[in-house]
């Protein structure tokens, strides 16, 4: 008999693909990292602008939810739990890079230090895609890279992944009335700045 | 971070209410306000923009980790498999028979996936010894596979998702004898009991 188990039907509901991964049936999780990686990247890519830390946080976010898995209580929950684990990962990682720029420069106020807390503009832009791309998509993402890292988080988990602000409220650690605030704030200062266009 | 922190208009409107209106015409108040007007104009260009993103961020075939990380992923959770615990099915003098708990419940899912309208979620195995404990020995048992009551009997605890609408107690008799006959069909032991849990209805 093989790991993967013979009963593995590809159409199950992801519900009884997370108990069979609890189980520890590989091919159930496996689908779970197929299913999850491209979503994780695409976060991760928008809060770190480096592919290399965002296919460490898909790595590293997948790895230890195999660990994990048996002590998720309900099934339905592992998407929230699996992006509030990436999301983490992220913002420590956006914390580190800040307290090495603080360290660098040797200052104590962090807003004082141009691009300590947003990431560079620019930063991780592939110029032979840059073509495809259009001026407005550009902006939004520049504009993106200038919120403080929980605001963009915020963002991106409700706007680009549709997660609902009682997820969001768990993983940043607010209540789902400080999601939807700190949501009309980022939305507020991306338009401000998108009115300066042209 | 602030609660509630909403940011606000002049006109004392919140950017939220008009982001959440902004797929349905301006109310008279709207069309009467310049700052709502302006900040409607914006977050309807802001919700453009977000959406063009979203898409073309689906569709961005640079935006995916390269493959070498899914397969790194599987090689960790490969080498850290977890083959649950082991069923002791004989002891004796003379050697211990012992079978995982994980083979026993992939032949548990695979005579579930036999019976329409029911996905097989966790599943838990335990065994009942032979009626007089390990150490009197039935020779009969263990080897033959029959379903006699001194032998070593499976507890086999079946949780599962079934299609709504389905005949709960009509699927889990025909789950219960598929899983009944499956055992000892595939190991040569009885399986006791089948306990089976509904514990969640699947969309189809």
């Amino acid at each position: 008999m093989d790991d993967h188990g013979p009963g593995f039907e590809p159409d199950l509901d992801e519900g009884s693909i997370v108990a069979r991964a609890q189980d520890g049936d590989l091919a159930a999780f496996e689908h779970l990292v197929l299913a999850y990686q491209f979503r994780l990247f695409r976060l991760a890519y928008r809060m770190l602008n480096d592919r290399g830390d965002a296919e460490d946080i898909v790595q590293e976010t997948l790895t230890t939810s195999w660990c994990g898995l048996p002590m998720l209580a309900d099934v339905d929950a592992f998407g929230g739990w699996i992006f509030r684990l990436a999301t983490n990962k992220c913002l420590d990682v956006l914390r580190k890079r800040a307290a090495r720029a603080e360290s660098i420069l040797g200052s104590d106020d962090m807003d004082a230090i141009p691009g300590a807390r947003a990431s560079p503009v620019w930063a991780g832009w592939d110029p032979a895609h840059a073509a495809e791309w259009s001026a407005e998509q550009d902006g939004l993402t520049a504009l993106l890279n200038t919120l403080p890292p929980a605001q963009r988080a915020c963002w991106l988990l409700r706007e680009m992944h549709g997660r609902s602000y009682a997820e969001i409220g768990v993983t940043l650690k607010i209540s789902p009335a400080a999601v939807r605030g700190t949501l009309a704030r980022a939305r507020h200062q991306i338009a401000e700045g998108m009115s300066q266009w042209r | 971070m602030a609660l509630d922190n909403i940011p606000r208009l002049g006109c004392g409107r919140s950017i939220d209410s008009i982001w959440a209106s902004i797929d349905r015409s301006p109310t008279a108040h709207e069309e009467q306000c310049k700052q709502c007007q302006t900040a409607r104009i914006q977050l309807e260009r802001l919700s453009a923009a977000t959406r063009a993103l979203r898409e073309s961020d689906l569709h961005d075939p640079a935006l995916r980790p390269r493959p070498g990380i899914k397969n790194a992923i599987m090689d960790v959770a490969r080498a850290e498999v977890r083959r649950g615990s082991r069923i002791l099915l004989r002891a004796a003098d003379n050697g211990a028979t012992e079978i995982s708990e994980q083979a026993l419940s992939s032949l548990v899912r695979f005579a579930a996936a036999a019976i329409p309208g029911v996905h097989s979620r966790r599943c838990r195995i335990e065994i009942r010894p032979a009626s007089a404990g390990l150490a009197s020995e039935d020779h009969q048992s263990g080897t033959t596979g029959t379903a006699t009551p001194a032998g070593p009997r499976l507890i086999v605890n079946l949780r599962v998702a079934a299609a709504p609408g389905i005949d709960i107690p009509v699927m889990a008799e025909a789950l219960r004898q598929e899983i009944s006959n499956a055992i000892p069909a595939g190991v040569g032991i009885a399986a006791g009991t089948v306990n089976i849990t509904v514990e969640d209805l699947y969309d189809v």
